[in-house]
């Protein structure tokens, strides 16, 4: 029971329902927050648990809210992004299943801290039902007040709406989020100016992934130091790693910041099975640059990622075993970036396009010296130069595959 | 007013000064410093879409779009570093591969963004060896305007223009990634005033109109600026003619009216009603003198005048105030107005002067005005009351009449003025189109259209706009500039023409 | 043709507009009511959304277009996804999708002669600890064999 307490995903019976939450300590925290700190501090409680956003990108949660401007008579919202469409990631999916009340108490205590009255909860949609037990957790929430008017009995109003996507990667991108939020295309925006600044319905926002937020009654209820503890030392928490592909226990593992990739695959998730070695893992979701077998021994943290040349993204661990060949996962890789392209901008929309034809072309038999070269012009082509993050995002792992299977990838493009 | 504040920022080493919001592409361009750019456009918010404006900015880890970023203090910029050569040309390498080389055939051609950039930054080895995609090539999406979706690179200025300018949203964008495509709703084609701006604003040959397609080369066009006369905003216009080749020796057309820029009057655009004065200027011109006693002779228009003249003569001095008329117009110039006070308020002491002009429309409450002449205030400007003739009255009395312009027949019946032209003994229509009134005559002088002449009209809101001749005029065509100084020459009045101008 | 929702569809989509601050915002939860009711959302609901939301119809075809969960037209009674993205393909997708369709008949619509099943491939359902999966009108299934395929495939039968 105490340790299902600090945990994101607890094992108990019927995990879901508010009672068994309240019987795990919940909304301790936030009633904490609301009733006897001030915002600012609650800012700053989380800044110093060195939270990192759990959707990709890492950055510092505290230092995201603390970009919205204070007070104001207008609107502000916080944005919940549970637009979990990162291929090899389930780890959203879970805290929604099994602890939906960790997360609306984690975006009340961001909402008291930020200032926001209103959040809405961007849920994928192929996660419909999913979606239906987040809204019967709100309306428990609410019925007790822990959400809506007057929370814990002070002047504190929250109110939650939850919002479908409908099938759209791109979606994930913040500011794509936004924009479908507000009923139109998910074409990414420009930044700047930020969503802290500018955001949804043109009021000061705040974007949060789901497991961010659902660390955050942690931070507040047990402190920062508590926090930081638990992980790194500026990379504060336990990470949730999801581990698909051939591994003997595929699953999600909830493991301090910083845990070793090949622990992780190996003891965690049991290690490929009988017969089938590592030829590559994918670290931190599809757009996460592979690994060879030989650069697995790497702490699972944002930092230590990006230093191997990787990143740690969504922490969607996909073990690529041996009998695959890499053009397989390749053509996955270049059909799914295209086929997700919002085709807003051009580097993006025709690079990811013009991969995908050559990759296609290569798995057809009709591949030519060239092509593997050419693949990496254009992603180069893309690179840090596309609208938003998805240039990068497509272009790294497509690069990072040929250049580290250029071998095996020759071989299929002489056949 | 508030003084605007300037920002101070290096581009290309060069010291820029630039007022604060301004972004990095406007400052540039006005440093003399061009960065290309297919989907930025002055008039709407920086989308940044099209990724070629893309430079260096100090400080910055990544390259930048220069439209969307705005000026800094202290900002560096570069924008011919190698890394920004080389991401120009990767996104003309993108474009191209997507975009057909059908150049030829392409009414773009020669004034395409597509083609001068790859000219100036592209120029690299085509390696794309997959399918290029295929897509409808001549969609009909409304006022005569055809979409080519296999030349559209998806900058949309077209979709955003009709959703900020005209607010009428008639195109979106459908589908994503590759198959992106703009289109319009089913059966809801275009449907504005002001459509023909996207053919303008195309940066590329997506959007033809079926005026202009296929009758010539860009290359071929002399373009030259005017105002537009069609009503009286005054919109600053681009008439674009060919004289000569490939034409014919002596021939000349205007094949293209576009919107010229004036930020004081119409921004960047003009209405399809005034590009539609492309006709105006080359379609059912009078062609010749002609008078009605030998249709066939040929004659010029100063031996014609010299009849004229000898009519006016005719009528004794003092008698003229009654039995001489004159119906001017409100397209005239300001300096042919003040050319015709002086000559027949002044110098003949005519009592009858009149205007016929044509009916006012309905203003669209964008830039078309109800007065669709151009020069309204001018008339008022030059000391005239204008007011339409009472046809009986001047049957009654009127010996020779000389009417500018062909809108009587605006306000009367044909009838009615054949029955009060019929007891006017001598009367003489200068006219640039042919019409019913022709017959009616006894000499028919051709004359210029707006385009065809230089000098000044006020417009609406008081703004007085000089132009000057915007395309060759047609063979044999006069101006009532010349006209009213030859008149007045020619009967002995000093109406100080050459202080008019 | 026009076309109007249930009374119930109306009551909901009134209570999904209600929170929003601009009702436009709602288009996307709105078209998902239209779309269970009538199974796609065809020309005539766009029409209805449109004047609902005070927005044109082109900005609800923009919107259908690019997300891949609207249908334009109808689809069968039953929604197979299959996911083939990396993971799903690792642990045998293809074959999977390869089954699906031989057992089903399907067309290039992805529809069974008989209109009632519709398979799809898509990109991850995020339940990739359970691949090769697929969802069946909203539940997820997952680890799938060609078996277990086939049971399901049994049970909408016997649903029928």
């Amino acid at each position: 029971m105490s340790e299902d307490a600090v945990r994101l995903i607890p094992a108990d019976e019927g995990s879901w329902r508010l009672e068994a939450y309240l019987r795990r300590g919940g909304y301790e925290a936030a009633r904490k927050a609301v009733m006897s700190m001030a915002p600012a501090d609650v800012i700053t409680e989380v800044r110093k648990a060195g939270l990192r956003g759990r959707g990709g990108a890492g950055f510092p949660a505290g230092l995201k809210w603390s970009f919205v401007p204070q007070g104001g008579a207008g609107p502000k919202y916080l944005c919940v992004n549970a637009d979990e469409g990162e291929p090899g990631t389930f780890k959203d999916r879970a805290i929604l299943v099994r602890n939906p009340h960790q997360l609306i108490e984690g975006m009340t205590i961001a909402a008291f801290g930020v200032g926001i009255r209103k959040a809405f909860i961007y849920v994928r949609g192929e996660y419909g039902r999913i979606a239906g037990r987040l809204r019967e957790a709100i309306a428990e929430a609410e019925d007790e007040g822990f959400l809506g008017g007057g929370i814990f009995g002070s002047g504190f109003d929250l109110e939650v709406i939850v919002h479908l996507g409908a099938g759209a990667y791109i979606c994930g991108e913040e500011t794509a989020l936004l924009e479908s939020i507000e009923g139109r295309r998910g074409q990414p925006r420009l930044k700047p100016p930020f969503p802290a600044v500018v955001g949804l319905f043109r009021a000061p926002t705040a974007i949060n992934n789901v497991e961010t937020l659902a660390n955050v009654p942690l931070i507040i209820g047990r402190g920062a130091d508590w926090f930081l503890g638990r992980g790194l030392p500026k990379d504060g928490g336990t990470r949730l790693f999801g581990v698909s592909g051939a591994v003997r226990r595929p699953g999600l593992y909830e493991l301090p910041m910083g845990t070793q990739l090949r622990t992780i695959i190996e003891i965690h998730a049991g290690g490929p099975p009988e017969g089938v070695a590592i030829k590559a893992v994918i670290p931190g979701g599809l757009s996460a640059p592979a690994l060879r077998p030989d650069e697995l021994d790497v702490t699972m943290d944002f930092d230590a990622l990006a230093r191997a040349g990787s990143m740690l993204g969504s922490a969607g661990i996909i073990v690529i075993g041996d009998k695959i060949p890499i053009l397989d996962v390749l053509k996955v890789m270049a059909r799914f970036y295209a086929h997700e392209s919002c085709g807003q901008c051009t580097p993006c929309r025709i690079g990811t396009s013009w991969i995908h034809k050559t990759v296609m072309r290569i798995g057809e038999g009709q591949g030519r010296a060239s092509d593997l070269d050419h693949i990496l012009r254009l992603a180069d082509g893309m690179k840090g130069r596309t609208l938003c993050p998805m240039g990068d995002a497509a272009a790294l792992p497509v690069q990072a595959l040929v250049t580290k299977f250029r071998d095996e990838l020759e071989k299929a493009v002489a056949r | 007013m508030s003084e605007v504040k300037m920002v101070g920022l290096t581009i290309d080493g060069r010291t820029v000064r630039a007022a604060e919001g301004t972004n990095v592409l406007q400052a540039a361009e006005q440093a003399g410093i061009s960065i290309p750019h297919f989907c930025y456009h002055p008039a709407f918010e920086a989308e940044g879409n099209c990724r070629l404006c893309l430079v260096e900015i100090e400080g910055l880890p990544k390259l930048d779009s220069a439209c969307s970023t705005v000026v800094r203090e202290g900002m560096i910029v570069r924008t011919s570093t190698a890394p920004v050569l080389e991401a120009r040309k990767d996104v003309l390498e993108f474009l191209l591969a997507e975009h057909p080389l059908d150049c030829p055939i392409c009414d773009k051609a020669g004034e395409c963004k597509l083609q001068d950039y790859y000219d100036r930054h592209g120029l690299f080895p085509g390696w794309f060896l997959e399918a290029k995609e295929k897509r409808q090539k001549k969609i009909s999406i409304g006022k005569g305007l055809l979409l080519d979706r296999e030349r559209c690179i998806l900058c949309t200025r077209c979709v955003r223009y009709l959703r900020k300018v005209t607010g009428t949203g008639e195109l979106g964008v459908f589908e994503r990634g590759v198959r992106a495509e703009v289109g319009t709703y089913d059966d809801a084609p275009i449907d504005n005033n002001y459509s023909g701006n996207l053919v303008d604003i195309c940066p590329v040959g997506a959007i033809t109109d079926t005026d202009f397609r296929f009758k010539t080369r860009a290359w071929f066009l002399e373009k030259r600026p005017t105002v537009c006369p069609r009503c009286s905003r005054g919109c600053a216009v681009i008439v674009e003619s060919v004289s000569g080749y490939p034409l014919e020796e002596g021939e000349r057309r205007v094949f293209r009216i576009r919107a010229g820029e004036n930020p004081a009057v119409n921004g960047y655009w003009i209405c399809d009603f005034g590009r539609a004065g492309r006709r105006d200027i080359d379609e059912g011109r009078q062609e010749r003198v002609i008078k009605s006693a030998s249709p066939e002779s040929e004659l010029s228009w100063q031996k014609a005048l010299a009849d004229v003249m000898a009519r006016i003569r005719s009528v004794p001095g003092p008698e003229r105030a009654a039995k001489v008329a004159v119906i001017l117009n409100s397209r005239m110039t300001r300096e042919e107005l003040t050319l015709a006070k002086r000559l027949f308020a002044e110098g003949l002491s005519l009592d009858k002067i009149f205007f016929a002009d044509p009916k006012p429309g309905a203003a669209d409450g964008f830039l078309l005005t109800e007065e669709r002449v151009p020069n309204a205030r001018g008339v008022l400007q030059a000391g005239f009351s204008p007011r339409l003739p009472d046809l009986d009255a001047l049957a009654a009395s009127v010996e020779v009449l000389l009417v500018f312009g062909s809108h009587l027949l605006d306000h009367f019946s044909e009838e009615a003025v054949s029955r009060a032209l019929a007891k006017i003994p001598s009367k003489f229509l200068f006219s640039a189109h042919t019409g019913p009134l022709d017959r009616l005559a006894e000499i028919v002088f051709p004359l210029a259209v707006s385009a065809e002449k230089s000098g000044t009209y006020i417009n609406i809101d008081g703004l007085r706009q000089s132009f000057g001749r915007a395309a060759e005029p047609a063979p044999g065509v006069v101006s009532e500039h010349e006209i009213l100084g030859c008149l007045a020459a020619g009967l002995g009045l000093n109406v100080g023409e050459h202080d008019v101008r | 043709m026009s076309y109007a929702p249930s009374a119930a569809a109306v009551k909901k989509i009134d209570g999904i507009i209600a929170p929003y601050p601009e009702k436009s915002a709602a288009l996307l939860p709105v078209l998902r009511v239209v779309q269970d009711e009538l199974g796609c959302v065809p020309p005539e609901a766009e029409t209805w959304v449109a004047a609902k939301l005070g927005i044109q119809p082109i900005r609800i075809r923009e919107v259908l277009s690019f997300y891949t969960m609207f249908r334009r037209r109808p689809a069968g009674k039953t929604i197979i996804q299959v996911c083939r993205n990396l993971s799903c393909t690792l642990a045998g997708a293809e074959d999977i999708i390869g089954f699906l369709k031989e057992r089903l008949h399907v067309g290039p619509d992805g529809t069974t002669p008989d209109g009632r099943i519709t398979l799809v491939t898509v990109e991850c359902l995020g339940h990739c600890d359970h691949s090769p999966c697929l969802q069946i009108d909203g539940i997820d299934h997952g680890p799938v064999t060609r078996d277990g395929v086939a049971a399901l495939l049994e049970e909408l039968r016997a649903h029928e």
